[in-house]
């Protein structure tokens, strides 16, 4: 009798493989296929007319498109170094206390229970020019007499919109440095103490490199993640005013949503996933390599 | 089973225009139904249980979201061809994008009943000699709210005399309405008045403007023909306020929860807004100008044409829907005259005429609910609906990121004018439409 | 002796610091979310007073008291809602667990051919926006019929976890020497008891923490939730939120009420499980 055996790590992968290729694969080959029509979510009829890359080449050639594209990227990259940053310094500070730390650890936390449209509301009302909170503090605190626009005026919107992200985020950062910063063997830092080094010596000699894994998991996760930013912006500020928040996503939202354009908006939807796959690619190098110096890799 | 059932309905059909609905008329009948949900729109929901028990049919909600979702809801229901289930709720600014999904009523729904609602509304419902829907009591047409000791403030008056060289009164044109909101704002503490600035929302205020200043938004082959000396009037209108300080800096962000809050904070003079908040205006536990809230009709723009961009929703019946005379018995009991004095007991406006005059009877005891109506009633006799194009929305979309360029001064009423008709007429050209 | 003082105060100083910079922090973090919580208590006329009103004075339950009342009245199944989600995330979340967790081990313990590229295809699944997503997902679903099911919310959600589960519980093994785990197999254990016994336990940080971000992706989510459940009978509470909302209208602290009732048992939750992250700090001592 044949009896065909599985490699056990192809056996391992199986339920993760399985469940991807019907969830995520399936329907991304469907909405592949329809990039290349003029599919009309009203009319599903258009869904077999073929019309070769005109979607794309519409898309290229749209001044608003690359707009949106590279407001993404700059969003993306101010987002996730701003996070970053103050996920480490978070994680630091709370991996310093001695007293208290579950309770500081659940209040880190605290934004991870925001479901991101809720974030979106609440930001909104937060930065309300008129009855907002923080023009009504500003205002009580006598810092400014003036009404500051935060969701209108170019450089204030996307500083808003980066703020709830970064709001909601950070913790994520903090969350997985911190589990890094416990995962630390003690005996290096025990002998850089008695050798007198200098905190700082330490943090960069000894403690960064060991977390600097767990800091590529958090950026590449957060890069996949971003996108869940569109519940934000669309309610916040939907792209607007004028097109100064425009990002992809709530450009492909719309085109494909609203306007039931959903063979233009999946073609533009491709090129946003190869952004995506750029960006995680990247941070997945990096994650190789600084195992590799750890000699964790394999 | 199927068969049996729809056999039966074809024979009560024909006694259905006899008596309205006899006892156990869709026994065994089971329709899936897609509502609207929300506070302002559940109450109504509540009649459905008197419609199983008079015709013996169940009504299953399949599904209960709110406008926008349930626009994209709808629209992926096309898309996959999921579209058996029978009753739908449907918004007069929407109906147009779902050409194939509903079903034409006026075979179903006796012609007496359809002249029981006000003529305009049927037009509306109405889309290419299809009648696609009937309306529901949630007609919406906006008025003007203002605070009223503002006006009767002797040196406010005196002070506008002085300057404008008229009296100061409730505006009637949209003319006064930019002088008196220059005159009132005092910012941060207070805004003349204040607009929608996204979406759909500015557009639709747009479109009304247009329309007051003797344009037209698109041509009969829809066009654009908004690109005009009348559309660059209405745009500076916007424009101008925005310039002046006399709406909140923020306004290009606001929504309709935005603008509500506002006035209700008392940091509004003057403010165009929609029925559904009459009631929350007024109410001490939500607004702070409780009891100094005036209503007046829509102004008018230079042309004399009052505004009145306005809309309903309305229930439909789906062209796959197996239960066709159930499903069509179902809409027009949610839609008759006790259904809709149920709603509108409640603040919505009604369609019908019947029940227009039954809740202007009701409000007699109560001024500020009588104003309210007679100022909506006012308005609705020259509302008109958003134009009957399936790009509709599209074209929204296409026209608001440049409203709010001109607004924001990024770009000239002209400049931004021209860049959206041009895309509004690419993308019409790109859909076939002429 | 100055020397020791100084050094003191410095020390002091240093920690006073680090107090100031960490209560400084956590304002920033908790205040927008506490602001919910209070709005929920408060009648919209405060909050969205002006000139505002710093000190609440009326402090009452009415939001919650409308969203427990019948429908029409201001009422939202809330229970129901609740139950859904609960459901939905809980089930998700350990199947997206034990996915992952055979997963990563794959990852971190075998050597194959095209591990690099496997990987990374693996993880770009997660990469896919949700709403170039939701649309075919919806197409596919409705073919089968699984819309608006438990099911099909907890196979999304799995779907969407477990490149992210992966990921995690891979670098926490990594950081297992696999000499641990080949000295309990000579030691005479088979590798299944090896894995219990060494691994597992050592991992326990990374699997907790891959938990708790398993859950909330999945109880808060909303994109492809709001597309993909219809009615009562899966609508989870992300998207009941938007019942707050109408066409012209938004009832922001009944919408806030809602909210604290989604946040409660999540902060529990996260309470509860996150104290397994210790069991990293045990690891530390294991290795040396």
């Amino acid at each position: 009798m044949f009896r065909y055996k599985l490699p056990p790590w192809l056996l391992l992968l199986l339920p993760a493989i399985i469940v991807l290729a019907a969830v995520v694969m399936l329907p991304l080959l469907l909405s592949l296929y329809s990039s290349f029509t003029p599919y009309r979510l009203t009319r599903p009829d258009s869904l077999f007319k073929w019309i070769g890359t005109y979607n794309y080449e519409k898309a290229l050639t749209d001044s608003k498109f690359w707009a949106a594209f590279g407001r993404t990227i700059v969003l993306l990259t101010i987002a996730l170094n701003l996070e970053m940053l103050l996920g480490l310094g978070l994680a630091l500070l709370v991996s310093k206390v001695t007293r208290g730390q579950r309770a500081l650890r659940t209040m880190m936390m605290f934004p991870m229970m925001f479901s991101p449209v809720l974030v979106g509301f609440q930001f909104k009302f937060i930065f309300n020019d008129n009855v907002g909170l923080v023009n009504n503090a500003l205002q009580s605190l006598g810092i400014t007499d003036q009404v500051i626009p935060w969701l209108v005026d170019g450089k204030l919107a996307m500083f808003s919109i980066i703020f709830a992200e970064v709001w909601t985020s950070t913790s994520v950062f903090a969350i997985l440095i911190l589990a890094g910063l416990y995962a630390i063997p003690k005996d290096p830092l025990e002998a850089a103490k008695v050798d007198g080094c200098t905190s700082w010596q330490t943090f960069r000699h000894i403690t960064l490199p060991f977390i600097m894994p767990f800091i590529y998991i958090a950026m590449a996760i957060r890069s996949l993640d971003v996108a869940r930013a569109y519940d934000i912006v669309q309610i916040m500020t939907n792209g607007g005013p004028a097109r100064r928040t425009e990002l992809l996503w709530t450009l492909i939202g719309r085109t494909g949503y609203v306007d039931a354009k959903m063979g233009y908006a999946n073609a533009m939807g491709y090129t946003s996933i190869f952004l995506a796959i750029f960006f995680t690619v990247y941070f997945f190098r990096k994650l190789t390599s600084a195992r590799n110096e750890l000699g964790m890799g394999g | 089973m199927k068969n049996f059932a729809s056999g039966a309905s074809a024979l009560v059909l024909a006694a259905m225009c006899a008596s309205y609905a006899q006892a156990g008329e869709f026994d065994g009948v089971t329709l899936d139904a897609k509502l609207i949900g929300g506070q302002q729109y559940e109450a109504l929901y509540g009649r459905i249980s008197e419609w199983e028990a008079e015709t013996g049919a169940k009504v299953n909600i399949i599904s209960k979201k709110n406008h926008f979702e349930m626009d994209k809801e709808f629209k992926s229901d096309i898309a996959a061809g999921t579209t058996s289930w029978c009753v739908g709720s449907n918004h007069s600014s929407f109906a147009s994008q779902y050409p194939s999904l509903y079903m034409d009523l006026s075979g179903l729904v006796p012609a007496e009943t359809v002249a029981e609602f006000v003529p305009a509304n049927i037009k509306a419902a109405t889309l290419d000699g299809k009648l696609v829907m009937l309306p529901r009591g949630q007609f919406d047409v906006s008025a003007l709210y203002y605070q009223k000791d503002l006006y009767e403030d002797a040196d406010n008056q005196a002070k506008f005399k002085a300057e404008y060289g008229y009296d100061l009164a409730v505006p009637e044109t949209w003319e006064q309405v930019s002088d008196q909101a220059v005159f009132f704002s005092d910012p941060p503490n207070r805004y003349g008045t204040q607009y929608a600035g996204k979406d759909e929302a500015i557009v639709g205020r747009f479109y009304e403007m247009v329309v007051a200043e003797g344009g037209k938004l698109f041509n009969d082959d829809f066009s654009p023909a908004f690109n005009s000396e009348a559309g660059v009037r209405a745009l500076n209108w916007f424009v101008d306020l925005y310039d002046a300080g006399a709406v909140p800096p923020g306004t290009t962000s606001y929504l309709w929860d935005d603008l509500g809050n506002g006035f209700a904070s008392g940091t509004i003079a003057m403010n165009l807004d929609w029925p559904g908040w009459a009631g929350f205006f007024n109410d001490p536990a939500s607004s702070k100008v409780a009891g100094n809230v005036g209503i007046a009709p829509a102004p008018k723009g230079s042309a004399g044409v009052r505004t009145g961009w306005s809309g309903f929703h309305g229930f439909s019946v789906t062209s796959d829907c197996e239960n066709k005379e159930a499903a069509a018995s179902l809409v027009m009991f949610l839609t008759n005259e006790d259904s809709q004095k149920m709603e509108s007991d409640a603040g919505p406006l009604p369609t019908r005429t019947a029940v227009w005059d039954y809740v202007t009877e009701q409000a007699k005891s109560d001024p500020y609910r009588s104003e309210v109506l007679a100022a909506f009633k006012e308005t609705a006799k020259t509302a008109f609906a958003v134009p009957a194009t399936p790009y509709w929305i599209e074209a929204t979309n296409l026209i608001f990121p440049e409203l709010q360029a001109a607004i924001l001064g990024d770009k000239t009423s002209e400049e931004a004018l021209e860049a959206a008709a041009e895309a509004v007429d690419d993308m019409m050209r790109e859909n076939g439409e002429y | 002796m100055d020397a020791n003082r100084s050094h003191r105060l410095r020390a002091h100083g240093l920690k006073l610091a680090h107090l100031m910079t960490l209560f400084v922090a956590m304002s920033i973090i908790c205040l927008p979310g506490l602001w919910i919580v209070l709005n929920s208590f408060r009648p919209t006329v405060e909050i969205m007073a002006k000139p505002p009103i710093w000190i609440p004075n009326d402090l009452n339950f009415d939001n919650y008291r409308a969203m427990f009342a019948g429908a029409g009245e201001g009422g939202v199944p809330v229970v129901t809602y609740f139950m859904n989600s609960l459901i939905i995330s809980v089930t998700s979340t350990a199947i997206a667990i034990l996915v992952g967790m055979a997963g990563g081990y794959a990852f971190a313990r075998y050597r194959f051919r095209g591990k690099s590229a496997i990987f990374v295809g693996l993880m770009v699944t997660r990469a896919v926006p949700g709403v170039a997503l939701s649309l075919p997902l919806f197409i596919v679903y409705a073919r089968i019929g699984i819309i608006d099911t438990h099911f099909g919310m907890i196979l999304t959600y799995v779907a969407m976890n477990v490149p992210f589960t992966i990921w995690l519980i891979d670098g926490f093994f990594r950081q297992v020497p696999k000499e641990l785990a080949e000295a309990a197999e000579i030691d005479g254990c088979t590798r299944w008891q090896a894995f219990w016994r060494v691994e597992f336990p050592v991992a326990r940080a990374g699997i907790a923490s891959a938990g708790i971000f398993a859950f909330l992706t999945s109880w808060n989510e909303y994109a492809l939730a709001s597309q993909l459940t219809r009615s009562v009978t899966s609508k989870t509470m992300p998207v009941g939120l938007l019942d707050f909302t109408s066409e012209f209208t938004l009832n922001w602290g009944g919408m806030c009420a809602l909210a604290v009732l989604m946040i409660i048992p999540a902060l529990v939750l996260t309470f509860l499980v996150q104290k397994h992250l210790i069991a990293g700090l045990t690891f530390g001592g294991v290795k040396g």
